[in-house]
């Protein structure tokens, strides 16, 4: 037996804090991990990180680094649903999803992930307390319920009870097993669960925070990468969380830089302040790659450009007006001319990963200038003004398609003409000259639900603000939401593809949205078919040297 | 002295009173901040739940009403995007932009002056045609043009200084120099011609024919008397120390009060809006205030309340 002597017991005293230093030591050695920076637009237009209220496209680009839903979305490949923070799910019955939970999942506060804490997520606390009224007085001498306490502001509690329209109850049923239960029956439950307002969080840190809008500027999740730092319209600092269990995250950190100015974005990808550069106009992208250290990758996303009619306008009134205005657009032309042929004419408003819901055989209004002009023609239009309210390039070449879209109305006989205005609400105004605007349509998740009766079914905008509205249209809108056969929610949606976009016009889409990343090229990285950035292990090949 | 004062402050707050007024309508009436602020895209639940939390239901005349009055207790509100109060995001922002605009008004009275007088003084010489020329071309280029320009110099083309941000004091140079070159003209010209006026004066003639040295009459009676126009401009200059680097912080991605503007003038997020409006008032109205104190020091003529051809 060894006899431990007086040198070696004041030795192993000297080595016993090594362990508490050497660990670190190496660490901060060994992490030679690379950190990138990411100019975008804008980091947040709520300046918050919860995405239960940043319901934007800019707070997309950043929430799937640091919070995760329990189904995930195979954003770089088909879109298709895949295990999240749930391994598996299963259909109980038509109003009743069963999930199991991840093992092992921490969040940014070191917490294990419970059935709990994603009950809690979906619970009244998080969604669907808001803010109670009184005391909200206006503009002065108030403070939005966020700011003063842990209560969600009362648009929150809107964007959830839109997200989730019958959500009953989130059942614990064991550690491992929740069930998402519905008052109705829902086939796009599933759809719903993986959208990014059902991002699991911690409940500890919620109840912690010592506002909501603290809460909210750094939201506690699962993502391979924790809030740093944010400082609302500067810069959001991702820093990596090694206790992530997707595995080690592949970058040290990453800082959200906010540069409004495209040709200063540009400028800092050149001088080599940014590694990527986000929103880059289609017109640029030759530019860019003309240096070889640069590429422009990203393109399709699940998002159409399309122009909207008002119905209730004197000279759009009738259908053959409208029907006449869709035949006159030439969309392959827009597309080659304005992106480069970067994008493409879309199957009318739906999208591939709806699966067999997508109507592969349908098609957008074909251009046909001698029908169209048949049409004016029959609908004995007068040469009445048709106004034409337009935005100065919120969407990319908004005002050059525009004065496309003008010419081409203009050739088959139709007097359109552009007002221009400076904002949405200045656009959406009820009045004598709301006739034409632009608009576009995102998917959220894999369902037609999500789009067109989203956007144009009666809760949709076009028939809240008193745009459009198509009776037959709100039957099969009900349908689509309750129905559980999916022959007839195929149908149905045959059908209303049919008014939407021949019969009785809301709308007409354009093409599809195309999103483009400029980054450098020794960066191995794929966009998304989304504005999400995925910066886990998976989706970085790291820097070619 | 008394009635002087007591009559510039009255017409002061009647300016800060028309200026809180003018932000009020403009930005009431032309777009709704809960839509904007909200998105397009956000559930028409949300977007009323939020006008109804900010009181963006009542009449605009009750609203008005509502914000002149809190105004005037010293309650300048709440910002509608994010619920902090608006002076505490404005105070936040302004040592930003005084980093960037007091050095800028250095490099402007110490190269636009003595620019300007040393034009003069050799009128017609090639020196005073490149300052000219230099003047001209710093007056009318767009400070958005000069600035996308001296980044893609010195940080596309050399990689000397940063293109924008704000993580140290090199990020700051390239914004400084914008804002200080394109100010710098604008004091050349004006102080050039300033100058010119005063040397053809008969008094300078006077000086010259009693044997006065031409350095003295130009210190004791050229300089002081040409002082006032450009004293005026540098008092506009110091009045929008707080808000005239608006496009120069977009540019260079400088998050300083000029950007805030933009931000809350686009999300009509108005209490931030008026505060720093009101912040801006304040300044060009003390700054305007001092200059006219100063027309008195520089001009005895004025200092009785004659008026003066200014």
């Amino acid at each position: 037996m060894p006899m431990l002597t007086r040198r070696h017991a004041i030795g192993l005293m000297a080595a016993a804090p090594a362990p508490l230093i050497l660990p670190r030591f190496a660490i901060a050695q060994g992490d030679d991990r690379p950190s990138i920076t990411v100019a975008v637009q804008k980091i947040a237009n709520s300046n918050t990180l919860e995405t239960l209220r940043e319901q934007s496209n800019v707070g997309t680009r950043t929430f799937y680094s640091y919070a995760e839903t329990l189904i995930d979305m195979d954003w770089a490949g088909d879109l298709s649903l895949r295990p999240g923070l749930a391994t598996a799910w299963r259909r109980i019955d038509e109003r009743t999803v069963e999930l199991t939970l991840r093992e092992g999942v921490r969040f940014h506060n070191g917490d294990l992930m419970t059935a709990e804490d994603v009950a809690f997520s979906f619970g009244p606390e998080r969604m669907w307390g808001g803010a109670t009224e009184a005391g909200a007085k206006g503009l002065f001498g108030s403070v939005t319920g966020g700011a003063a306490g842990r209560e969600a502001p009362a648009e929150v509690v809107a964007v959830a009870k839109r997200g989730f329209p019958a959500l009953d109850r989130v059942e614990v049923v064991d550690p491992r097993t929740v069930r998402f239960v519905n008052r109705t029956p829902d086939v796009t439950l599933e759809g719903r669960i993986s959208r990014n307002i059902g991002v699991v969080v911690s409940r500890r840190a919620f109840a912690e925070a010592s506002s909501w809008l603290e809460w909210a500027r750094r939201p506690v999740g699962t993502g391979p990468y924790r809030v740093g730092e944010f400082r609302p319209d500067q810069v959001l600092v991702l820093e990596a969380f090694d206790e992530y269990w997707g595995g080690r995250p592949p970058l040290k950190q990453i800082r959200f830089v906010e540069v409004p100015e495209v040709a200063s974005r540009i400028n800092g990808l050149r001088s080599g302040e940014y590694d990527f550069a986000c929103d880059i106009p289609p017109d640029q992208i030759a530019e860019i790659e003309r240096d070889p250290r640069h590429e422009v990758v990203g393109g399709l996303i699940t998002n159409h450009r399309m122009t909207v009619f008002d119905k209730n306008h004197p000279q759009l009134a009738n259908p053959l007006v409208r029907r006449a205005m869709t035949h006159a657009i030439d969309r392959q032309a827009i597309v080659d001319a304005l992106w480069g042929g970067r994008t493409q004419v879309p199957r009318g408003l739906q999208f591939e990963f709806y699966g067999d819901l997508f109507q592969a055989d349908w098609a957008v209004p074909a251009y046909d200038p001698a029908e169209a002009r048949r049409l004016v023609k029959q609908s004995g239009y007068a040469g009445d003004p048709i106004p034409y309210r337009l935005l100065s390039n919120y969407y990319t070449n908004q005002v050059a398609t525009a004065q496309v879209l003008v010419e081409s109305w203009r050739e088959i006989g139709l007097n359109v003409e552009i007002q221009m205005k400076e904002n949405f609400p200045q656009v959406l105004e009820k009045g004598a000259t709301r006739a034409v605007r632009d608009w576009s349509n995102s998917a959220p998740f894999n369902d037609p639900v999500s789009s067109l009766v989203a956007q144009h079914g009666p809760t949709g905008q076009q028939w809240q603000i008193g745009e459009w509205r198509n009776d037959e249209m709100g039957t099969l809108s009900a349908e689509m939401e309750t129905s559980t056969d999916r022959d007839r929610r195929r149908k149905a949606f045959r059908r209303m593809l049919e008014i939407c976009e021949r019969e009785d016009p809301a709308y007409t889409v354009l093409h599809q949205t195309a999103n483009f990343t400029a980054k450098r090229r020794d960066i191995q990285w794929r966009a998304a078919q989304s504005f999400v950035m995925d910066f886990r292990g998976r989706n970085w090949g790291g820097m070619r040297s | 002295m008394l009635r002087f004062l007591l009559l510039r402050s009255g017409r002061a707050l009647l300016t800060v009173a028309l200026v809180v007024t003018f932000a009020f309508v403009v930005l009431r009436l032309s777009g709704d901040p809960a839509l904007l602020i909200m998105s397009v895209d956000a559930p028409p639940e949300a977007i009323a739940a939020f006008r109804r939390a900010w009181g963006l239901d009542d009449p605009i005349w009750q609203q008005y009403l509502r914000y002149f009055g809190a105004i005037a207790q010293g309650e300048l509100g709440q910002s509608m995007r994010d619920g902090r109060p608006a002076i505490e995001l404005v105070a936040e922002r302004i040592p930003a932009t005084l980093a960037l605009t007091l050095p800028a008004l250095l490099i402007k009275l110490g190269l636009g002056i003595p620019a300007g007088i040393y034009a003069a003084l050799h009128r017609d010489s090639a020196v005073d045609r490149l300052v000219m020329v230099a003047a001209v071309a710093g007056f009318t280029v767009p400070s958005f043009v000069l600035g996308l320009v001296l980044v893609l110099v010195f940080s596309v083309q050399l990689g000397w200084l940063p293109s924008g941000g704000q993580d140290g004091w090199l990020h700051a140079v390239l914004p400084t120099m914008t804002l200080g070159i394109g100010g710098a003209a604008v004091l050349a010209r004006f102080t050039r011609s300033a100058m010119l006026e005063v040397l053809g004066q008969p008094y300078m003639r006077t000086a010259s024919a009693k044997g006065l040295p031409w350095r003295r009459a130009v210190l004791s009676h050229a300089l002081p008397n040409a002082a006032i126009p450009t004293v005026t401009i540098v008092g506009f200059m110091v009045g929008s120390l707080i808000a005239g680097a608006v496009v120069v912080e977009s540019v260079f991605s400088w998050p300083g009060v000029g950007r805030l503007l933009v931000v809350a003038v686009s999300n009509r997020d108005l209490a931030v809006v008026q505060c720093i409006l009101l912040l801006v008032a304040v300044t060009m109205v003390t700054a305007n205030f001092v200059v006219d104190l100063m027309y008195g020091l520089l001009d005895p003529r004025l200092r009785s309340g004659a008026k003066g051809g200014h």
